[in-house]
């Protein structure tokens, strides 16, 4: 199990939203600033918003979008964790 | 004479 923000995006493994990030509630979604590499992203959907705040609560990411995004968009929604974890948004447990 | 657009869930700046 990696605790590294880069290198592959396992789905199958548990991962968390970093600790350096700071998430700002917007009517849109949320904005994310991550404190070290000082990058801001654009969490545009509540849904989104909601999947990343949760997904320490989950043993993977797979579980984590089966329960809490929309279920014709899980794809959609683990490529935006992808996008989000080359971005170092999100760490390894 | 016109035929689809899937918006980004993440941008980053």
């Amino acid at each position: 199990m990696t605790t590294s923000t880069t290198g592959v995006f396992d789905t199958s493994a548990p991962w968390s939203l970093s600790e350096q990030v700071s998430l700002r509630d917007e009517s849109f979604g949320a904005l994310a600033y991550h404190h070290g590499n000082r990058r801001l992203v654009f969490l545009k959907s509540p849904e989104l918003v909601a999947l990343v705040r949760r997904l320490d609560e989950f043993e993977s990411v797979d579980d984590a979008v089966e329960a809490v995004a929309p279920a014709h968009e899980r794809g959609r929604y683990t490529g935006a964790l992808r996008s989000l974890h080359r971005s170092g948004m999100l760490r390894g447990r | 004479e016109v035929e689809g657009v899937e918006e980004l869930l993440v941008e980053e700046v």
